[in-house]
């Protein structure tokens, strides 16, 4: 029955990517947007430099990987569950963590593909010098930053009808970029919104990615990235049991 | 793998209600290890929130319900059963190929996906986008997905609605072919010439309830009598007062009398008209005994 397992979970990560490159339309824009704001704010504007272009590499790197996860679980999720399948596949003996597992596959390569450019542009274009052990952490912070958007698309998508996870989704992407400092720095913000940003994942895996590159923090104070780190996995654990309340919740 | 003895669904006092609106009420069923069961009942009867209950789709709100032995919903029933619900539509962008290997993965002993392509009459179609499909293309897609995991127990919410001619045969083969094999079928439709064709037993459902559950023959009988089709200058007033009449009805030249003893208001009739003509007797057909259940409960 392992076998049985393993084998769904490589046919729901084929159907996933087939759906994804067969509907580039949705994928590309997620793609494309944070390698082109990262060029833009890096290159295009003054007062850029070495510096400037690490500190946004940080926070790009999260705002990229937003997209794939919020979007690929709020929408995904919501679409499928709409037309019913999610409901013929729980009739069926779909295995729940096959099909999650699939998507959460499929959204680290398209966060891959994401982030891959911004890394490029970054080595390459801007001449940032760290260690080659910097670079692989902020990969992989990068990367395991899927996980809580995910969640939260998670939840969208089983609380949402597909247009309502659109718009939904949406704000939670702008807002959580927006908000959490991955556009402008949260120690430009008023007092109050400061205060606000520090409660968004967003913010706390920026803080994370920051202290890896070694820039200054959005605090404009001191920062213990390990407190940084146990917020953000008390947030996952958290953001995992509304996702599975939602789930639960189906079954009326 | 347990034994097929027994019950493959036992329900007890099954009642799901929501807000107000009780959608099943009290419902007992027992369906055995074989056979075909339809189930028959106008819109908003309780037909899909019993198959939704049936699979753990739904909580009930009270009652028990069970599944191979077991509690809904569990997985190792689940890998025994098959399903097409009523109004599940899968991606678009996958092809039929795609989806039947996908729930193909899903089970331990799947049969072989060319065989379900032919069986569905999918092969010419196997490589074409689901949602390029037609209406009655996808349901055949949605029924591939309920045989490919040789379930013991196959489930089929209004399988032929929108179905052209040929391919309601199709399916109808498909699923005798299931019940030859000694796997249980229940089905719902609201074409009474398909449960009569295809089931060996009948649940009538009304408002949440089982009004009728029973072999088809005896569903049929319960119309009871004949229904004498001829053209006759007697008024309708005339007619019923021939001995056993239940019920006349014009339509066109004719007059359809429903009786309790064709012999008795046959002798009557030609008693009184001996030149009635174009004289048919036909066996009430399960349309009318269906009408008639439901009636009766409606005046009850
Ligand atoms: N999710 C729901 N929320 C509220 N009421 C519901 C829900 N699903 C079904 N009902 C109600 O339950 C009753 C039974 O519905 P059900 O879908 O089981 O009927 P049905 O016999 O399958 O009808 P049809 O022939 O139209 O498919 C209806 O009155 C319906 O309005
Ligand atoms: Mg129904």
């Amino acid at each position: 029955m392992k076998y049985l397992s393993l084998n769904a979970f490589f046919n729901e990560c084929g159907a996933e990517i087939l759906k994804a490159v067969r509907a580039p339309e949705y994928i590309l824009p997620t793609l494309i947007l944070p390698v082109a704001f990262y060029a833009l704010f890096t290159f295009a504007l003054p007062n850029s430099g070495a510096n400037s272009a690490r500190y946004l590499l940080a926070t790009y790197g999260v705002f990229a990987v937003m997209g794939p996860a919020i979007f690929g679980f709020g929408v995904g999720v919501a679409n499928e569950r709409d037309r019913g399948w999610l409901k013929l596949k729980r009739a069926s003996p779909a295995p729940s963590a096959a099909y999650i597992g699939a998507k959460i596959m499929v959204t680290l390569i398209f966060a891959s593909l994401a982030l891959i450019p911004i890394y490029l542009l970054a080595g390459f274009g801007a001449d940032i010098t760290m260690a080659r052990s910097a670079w692989f952490m902020l990969f992989g912070l990068h990367l395991l930053s899927v996980l809580p958007f995910a969640l939260i698309g998670l939840t969208l998508g089983f609380s949402f009808n597909s247009n309502g996870a659109i718009a939904v989704s949406n704000i939670f992407f702008l807002g959580m970029a927006a908000l959490g400092g991955l556009w402008i720095p949260a120690f430009l913000f008023p007092t109050a919104l400061q205060k606000f940003a520090t409660t968004l994942p967003s913010y706390q895996l920026a803080e994370i990615a920051l202290a890896i590159v070694g820039a200054p923090s959005q605090s404009g104070v001191d920062r213990i990235p390990m407190q940084n780190l146990m917020i953000i996995a008390i947030m996952t654990i958290v953001l995992a049991g509304l996702a599975i309340w939602a789930w639960s919740r189906q079954r009326n | 793998m347990p034994a097929l003895e027994g019950h493959v669904i036992h329900t007890t006092n099954l009642t799901k209600k929501y807000g107000k609106n009780t959608a099943l009420n009290n419902v007992n069923i027992e369906v055995g290890n074989s056979g075909i069961t339809a189930i028959l009942g106008e819109n908003g009867a309780g037909k899909t929130t019993f198959i939704h209950a049936c699979l753990g789709l739904i909580k009930a709100t009270h009652g028990q319900i069970s599944m191979f032995g077991l509690p809904p919903g569990k997985l190792t029933s689940r890998r025994r059963t098959g399903v097409m619900l009523q109004d599940a539509d899968l991606p678009d962008l996958l092809t039929p190929r795609e989806h039947i290997t996908l729930f193909a993965s899903y089970y331990p002993a799947p049969l072989s996906l060319d065989d379900v392509l032919d069986m569905c009459k999918l092969t010419t179609l196997a490589d074409k986008k689901y949602g390029k499909l037609s209406g009655g293309q996808k349901r055949r897609v949605q029924f591939a997905l309920a045989i490919i995991g040789n379930p013991d127990l196959v489930f089929l919410d209004e399988p032929t609605t929108g179905l052209d001619t040929d391919t309601r045969r199709m399916l109808w083969d498909v699923v005798r072919k299931l019940a030859e094999d000694g796997r249980t079928v229940i089905l719902t439709t609201h074409y009474l010439e398909e449960a009569d064709a295809l089931a060996d037993r009948i649940i009538v459902m009304n408002a949440g309830e089982i009004i009728a559950d029973a072999p088809t023959p005896e569903i049929r009988a319960l119309a009871g009598g004949a229904i004498i089709k001829c053209v006759t200058n007697l008024s309708v007033k005339a007619i019923h007062k021939l001995p056993d009449v239940k019920s006349v009805r014009k339509t066109g030249r004719f007059v359809e009398i429903s009786t309790q003893n064709q012999a008795s208001t046959l002798q009557g009739l030609l008693a009184a008209d001996i030149n009635a003509s174009e004289l048919v007797v036909k066996k009430p057909s399960l349309e009318e005994a269906f009408d008639q259940i439901i009636h009766n409960q409606e005046q009850a």
